[in-house]
């Protein structure tokens, strides 16, 4: 496959994010990589370490990426789920094993920059082995039309001693209708970081995210940030959950959203429960706007109201 | 007979006082003012009590100058009001900043004008990396990442170990004062308000900042310095002491200092710290003297 196969648009459609979809294609950079146009596979790129499979079906593709036992992966794993139309339905059901002690990093870019009606579905299974060090990051942009109807629904078991990293990004262009539903299961010593940012910024935005981490397993710890703006008239709902279900467990729920411009609604709805007496879950939450010592630190730098609140937008929206 | 000596003697001590308060308003005569204060009084937020009270003093361009004072004096009410934040407004007096009348500007205004202020505790702000909050004021943003990395250099970070930082709960107490003087410094202002800069700081890194104040004295930028610490205003240039939000006097720093200790009964403190800028201590007599007028020897 050449550069010039794969739709120009979604090359240059994350650029906001600093991302240069072009490393990510076969035959630039070294990682393993599966790049998807609406519901064609355009390219498949293995390296050794992994399986990485995909078969299209009606309106998607089946994708199978295995970290063989024992492999450390240098180079990012790419999955890129662009789609260079308005209209259409693109539905993936990746499933994502990572053997023990295997340590990889997969980064999935989800582009639809002429969306407008479009509808991306994920169903999503991640196994993640004993002795892991998986880190999953995917990045979403939904064009600046009226965004697409975006619905992934994806559980994950983190096995014995294995770190988890998850970051979920859409923070760029306009969002559109989005439902996510994230389930992550953590067992024994295991650690969790999840990291939600999402951007709503005008009426046609309506964002919902569920992200839930079950501590199930004796002393996992998890950490669960999620970071949102609504702006003129847009939409954030980021319910975080956790659950410590075992001894000496411990988990944290954050959310922090910035409400901007009138008819914008920011909710946040912080879950904990916990059923071992000797577990710890805790949250926090704020909504609103930014301290105004913050503001007042950055406008003692010359900086107006409006461009400090810009900055301080893209400050919390940073992926980390 | 004695009523004439009763009458010379109250004579002469009003001719002193006169002496003494137009020495004390004209310590300045000749000097250009940066920043100017007149009549300044700021309320509290319900407008119920005063804290700062009809206070006038002026501040010298290109000097270090340490406003001083007991917790709870003012100092910091004065900082932001000159500065311009929202919630603390004058009502009544001047403030202006190189002959300009700012009294009733906006805080980005004066900033723009020249001048900014470094907090006593910045904010921890996830996300905002350390070279670009430091780029925040800069003017001119052409070789920016050389200029960050000169910030730094001047307030002793090294460049290397935080241009990937963010200004976050990862950075120390001190990491944080230095990089906000980092970003203040980058701006290149005429004045910058520094406010309690000593605050949670252990004695080797105070020395390490009054270094960084000559710096910025060199770099030709005037230097408004809040704190209640004598080691740290003996950097100073010239001073002005605030005591229960009243003006008490405005002179070089040492001078100020003993006055400060005097109000206060610190006489052992006064004669072991105390030098002029000279480096001679004040004659005890002086000392004596001024102790006697705060009622305090």
């Amino acid at each position: 496959m050449t550069d010039s196969d794969y739709p120009e648009e979604i090359l240059q459609s994350l650029e906001d994010y600093n991302i240069d979809m072009r490393d990510f294609l076969p035959g630039h950079g070294g990682g393993a990589k599966l790049l998807l146009d609406f519901n064609k596979i355009k390219g498949v790129e293995q390296i050794e370490g992994i399986i990485l499979k995909g078969r299209e079906i009606a309106n998607g593709i089946v994708a199978d990426v295995v970290i063989k036992e024992g492999s450390k992966i240098e180079e990012p794993v790419h999955l890129c789920f662009g789609v260079n139309k308005e209209k259409g339905i693109q539905e993936i059901f990746p499933r994502i094993i990572a053997e023990d002690n295997t340590d990889v990093k997969i980064q999935a870019h989800c582009s639809f920059p002429k969306a407008n009606g479009l509808i991306h579905k994920m169903f999503g299974h991640f196994y993640i082995g004993k002795n892991c060090n998986f880190n999953y990051s995917e990045t979403h942009y939904h064009g600046e039309n009226s965004g697409a109807l975006v619905a992934p629904v994806a559980y994950m078991y983190v096995g014995e001693n294995s770190v988890f990293e998850n970051n979920f990004n859409l923070t760029k262009g306009t969002p559109g209708k989005v439902k996510i539903m994230l389930d992550i299961y953590a067992m024994k010593n295991s650690v969790i970081r999840s990291n939600i940012r999402a951007f709503g910024k005008n009426k046609k935005d309506s964002v919902r995210i569920r992200d839930a981490i079950y501590l199930e397993g004796e002393n996992a710890r998890s950490v669960l940030k999620m970071r949102a703006a609504a702006r003129d008239g847009g939409e954030v709902l980021m319910y975080g959950i956790t659950e410590g279900n075992a001894p000496h467990c411990n988990g944290h729920v954050e959310c922090s959203e910035i409400v901007l411009g009138k008819g914008s609604i920011c909710r946040a709805r912080p879950f904990i429960r916990a059923t071992d007496p000797t577990s710890s879950v805790s949250h926090e939450a704020s909504l609103g706007r930014f301290p105004q010592k913050w503001l007042d630190e950055l406008m003692a730098k010359g900086l107006t109201e409006k461009e400090a609140t810009e900055v301080l937008i893209e400050a919390m929206l940073r992926e980390e | 007979m004695s009523i004439n000596l009763d009458f010379y003697s109250i004579f002469l001590k009003y001719l002193l006082n006169i002496v003494f308060i137009y020495l004390n308003n004209n310590h300045f005569e000749g000097f250009k003012l940066l920043l100017e204060l007149k009549d300044i009084t700021i309320p509290t937020e319900d407008g119920k009590c005063v804290i700062v009270n009809n206070i006038s003093f002026g501040v010298k361009e290109g000097s270090i100058h340490a406003v001083i004072g007991p917790n709870g004096s003012g100092k910091s009410t004065l900082a932001y009001t000159i500065m311009g934040l929202q919630t603390f407004n004058p009502t009544q007096g001047k403030i202006y900043f190189d002959g300009i009348d700012i009294t009733n500007m906006s805080l980005t205004q004066r900033a723009k004008l020249g001048m900014t202020l470094a907090w006593q505790e910045p904010a921890r702000i996830d996300g905002l990396t350390v070279p670009d909050y430091i780029a925040l004021g800069m003017k001119d943003k052409t070789n920016m990442k050389e200029k960050v990395r000169e910030a730094l250099e001047i307030v002793n970070l090294e460049p290397e170990r935080y241009i990937n930082r963010t200004i976050d709960e990862s950075l120390s107490g001190g990491e944080r004062k230095r990089v906000e003087l980092a970003a203040a410094i980058a701006m290149r202002p005429r004045l910058i308000i520094l406010d309690e800069p000593d605050s949670g700081l252990d004695m080797i890194v105070i020395e390490d900042f009054l270094n960084i104040f000559n710096k910025i004295k060199n770099l030709e930028m005037t230097i408004l310095l809040i704190t209640h610490r004598e080691d740290i205003g003996m950097v100073a240039d010239y001073g002005t002491l605030i005591w229960r939000g009243n003006h008490i006097l405005t002179d070089e720093f040492p001078k100020v200092m003993l006055r400060y200790c005097a109000k206060a009964g610190l006489k052992e403190f006064c004669k072991r710290t105390l030098f002029t800028n000279d480096g001679k201590c004040f004659d005890e007599d002086y000392i004596d003297r001024i102790f006697r007028e705060e009622g305090t020897l």
